[in-house]
């Protein structure tokens, strides 16, 4: 051995380099009970399922009942979709997630010009009430929870669709479960923002399901805000939370000037799809602090007296955006991190994102593994067994007590501004998250955010472990894809009784021009019984508002 | 010498329907830190309107990200040639979020480059753009 170049360890006496969360509260080494000052059990934390609810919504947690556990599915084709559905089902998948294509999003149909190459790419393409035929053949709805992801002004009509198809199976409404999307004001900022504006149109359309949703689908959730998106666009996680709160007060402010009584309608409107990042204890503080500020904004602010209008159920996607392309079988632990977050944290729903989001879509064996996650912690782990395990302790007492303020502080300048609806018309939730983005990118590239493989601990290539990952289809394949879709619609539009559409279409923008108190989704529902489509639908309601039928500019009103 | 010493001004753009923002703010801000300008076209642009700012504006570099789906193998050429039928074929075409290895030559050989992604160091997507725009304006002086 002598003469030979030994390996020393470079990182022997490595300290811990983070002094703050990651959205900048400054941490202490050491946290005590001096931390603990001024924040009151029975007030401020109390038992889990009281009010103001910090330790969960319920008493007994998930020995009650699990959270629901997904996995994130939308692929191609209906039947595609379907397919993986009962897959799912078979291994244990109690809820089924439905994210809809990029053009579903846009609410335009594949045979609009832009859509050229883009129907059933990336998430499933509903168009018309037969596409939810195709979707759940063979699926007992009463006997599973679906959640679709549409954020846009689309998602009245997927919603529509949904039901109608539910109705006309003969289900029995009261018994069907699930959530939508729903929420079009956070799009101006994360995704789709052509299919959210006019914003106050957007607004409206949403409200419409909430309503008809109260009343005819007592166990489903109309809204489930994306505070998701607005996370991966940058805000920080007091900011996701805050931010969020803010624009569900409009919606909250539209039903009580519709008549409705708070307790009516908060106890279904209390669904938040968020994110959950690698910052452990921040997060599980962001799904308690969270909790906290909804109830106390339901009491005191709403006058709400029924509990189950201060629970917030908290439903998350695991961030794609802290995963990486490299070695991602290394994403495994960071989803299980952030999976423990949130059964630390006290969710009732979440899908593990897949080892190769930053790929494709999820192969069925990511699939598979993100559903395995959920099993581990379930059955394997033994972490679901106590209620909120982490309550009491000094350092996620004190950091929820503080998350709280912050999102208080926000919610609070948000009102001064006139509302969410404002304040994203004047740009300022735009900037601040941009400010973050901005910021956290700066982070990694100066390496004060470590991510191992990307910025640090990098292997090359050769030395990556390979594992299969999601792949695009060619070219040739998503454009065929898309051109099959095309032709469908396209013939849909020749086979059916066009005098039929065109009179359920302007019995729909005759009632669309009547303003805010008139609902629109049983018309919807009469449209896409007679095969009319996403497009025709949104399009005459456009029309109704005195915007362009196509939001693109591109496509006249065909009748 | 005027020519080479011009600021260098890119057109920073997503073609078609892709909704993943956050490499083209990030970049754009970067790469006014570094004193370029930067026409910020952001999310939901036809090819051809891509080539007709680049045209108007005169500028030195059409950045382009992409990273939904497979649709870049149709936007990028479709850039290059409208271009090319403009005779604006001076204008630095580059490309970056998530192009498959397995297409780049075929991007490569129509004139685009980068190909940068999640993890790539911005200063090394400042030297290749003041590299290329430098080696261009040279050509062409």
């Amino acid at each position: 051995m002598a003469g030979k170049e030994k390996i020393k360890s470079t990182r022997r006496f490595d300290a811990c380099p983070v002094t703050e969360t990651s959205a900048g509260i400054p941490l202490k080494e050491v946290y005590g009970p001096q931390d603990l000052q001024g924040i009151d059990y029975q007030a401020d934390v109390a038992d889990p399922g009281e009010y103001p609810f910090t330790r969960g919504i319920w008493n007994n947690m998930y020995r009650g009942k699990l959270w629901t556990r997904r996995v994130f599915t939308g692929l191609g084709s209906t039947a595609d979709t379907n397919a993986r559905y009962k897959y799912l089902l078979g291994k244990g998948a109690s809820g089924l997630y439905c994210f809809g294509d990029t053009i579903t999003h846009q609410g335009i149909d594949p045979d609009h010009p832009l859509a050229h190459g883009y129907a059933g790419v990336s998430g499933v393409s509903i168009v018309c009430l037969q596409d939810m035929y195709d979707l759940f053949d063979g699926i007992s709805l009463e006997d599973v929870s679906v959640s679709f992801n549409n954020p846009s002004m689309a998602a009245t009509i997927v919603y529509s669709a949904f039901i109608a198809y539910a109705q006309d199976m003969g289900y029995d409404l009261k018994k069907i479960s699930g959530s939508i999307l729903n929420e079009p004001i956070h799009l101006v900022y994360s995704m789709f923002e052509t299919n959210a504006k006019p914003l106050d149109l957007a607004a409206k359309l949403a409200t419409d399901v909430i309503e008809y949703s109260i009343k005819n689908t007592p166990r489903w959730h109309p809204i489930a805000p994306n505070a998701y998106d607005m996370h991966e666009k940058g805000a920080n996680a007091v900011q996701e939370m805050a931010f969020t709160i803010a624009i569900m007060e409009e919606y909250i402010q539209r039903m009580v000037k519709r008549g409705y009584d708070i307790d009516e309608f908060a106890p279904r409107v209390n669904v938040f799809g968020c994110a959950c990042d690698i910052d452990f204890f921040e997060e599980i503080c962001k799904f308690r602090a969270a909790r906290k500020v909804w109830a106390k904004l339901m009491k005191e602010k709403y006058g709400a007296k029924k509990p189950s209008s201060g629970r917030l159920y908290l439903s998350v996607h695991t961030s794609g955006n802290s995963l990486t392309v490299q070695q991602p079988v290394n994403n495994v632990a960071r989803v299980t991190l952030e999976s423990l977050a949130c059964v630390l944290g006290g969710l009732q729903s979440f899908d593990p994102a897949g080892y190769d989001e930053g790929y494709y879509i999820l192969t069925e064996h990511s699939a598979l593994t993100s559903l395995n996650i959920h099993n581990i912690l379930a059955y394997e782990s033994r972490v679901a067994s106590v209620a909120d395990p982490l309550a009491g302790s000094y350092f996620i007492e004190s950091l929820t007590d503080k998350m709280e303020k912050e999102m208080f502080k926000i919610i609070n300048k948000i009102d001064e501004m006139g509302g969410a609806i404002k304040a994203t018309e004047s740009g300022w939730i735009g900037k601040e998250m941009e400010s973050e983005l901005i910021k956290e990118q700066k982070e990694i590239e100066e390496k004060k955010r470590i991510i191992v493989g990307m910025n640090e601990f990098v292997v090359s290539k050769e030395e990556e472990v390979p594992i299969e990952v999601g792949r695009d289809r060619p070219l040739e394949e998503q454009m065929a894809t898309s051109k099959k879709r095309e032709d469908e619609i396209k013939k849909l539009r020749e086979m059916r009784d066009n005098g039929k559409v065109k009179s359920a279409l302007e019995d729909l923008r005759n009632e669309a021009g009547k303003g805010e108190g008139y609902n629109l989704v049983p018309f919807m529902m009469e449209s896409l019984r007679v095969k009319a489509t996403l497009g025709e639908i949104l399009g005459v309601i456009r029309l109704a508002n005195g915007t362009s039928y196509d939001p693109y500019k591109v496509l006249q009103y065909p009748f | 010498m005027e020519n080479s010493s011009r600021k260098i001004k890119v057109v920073v753009a997503m073609p078609g329907l892709d909704c993943h923002d956050r490499g083209v703010i990030y970049l754009s801000h970067v790469l006014r830190e570094a004193g370029m300008e930067v026409v910020y076209l952001g999310k939901f642009n036809t090819p051809e309107h891509i080539v007709n700012t680049a045209i108007e504006e005169d500028a030195d570099v059409v950045a382009m990200s992409y990273l939904n789906d497979h649709l870049y193998m149709m936007f990028f050429p479709k850039v290059v040639e409208l271009l090319k039928e403009r005779g604006a074929n001076d204008i630095c075409v580059m490309a970056g979020g998530r192009i498959i290895e397995e297409d780049r030559q075929k991007l490569r050989d129509l004139g685009i480059t980068g190909f940068f992604g999640q993890s790539t160091p911005t200063p090394i997507m400042i030297d290749h753009i003041t590299e290329r725009v430098r080696k261009e304006r040279w050509k062409s002086a």
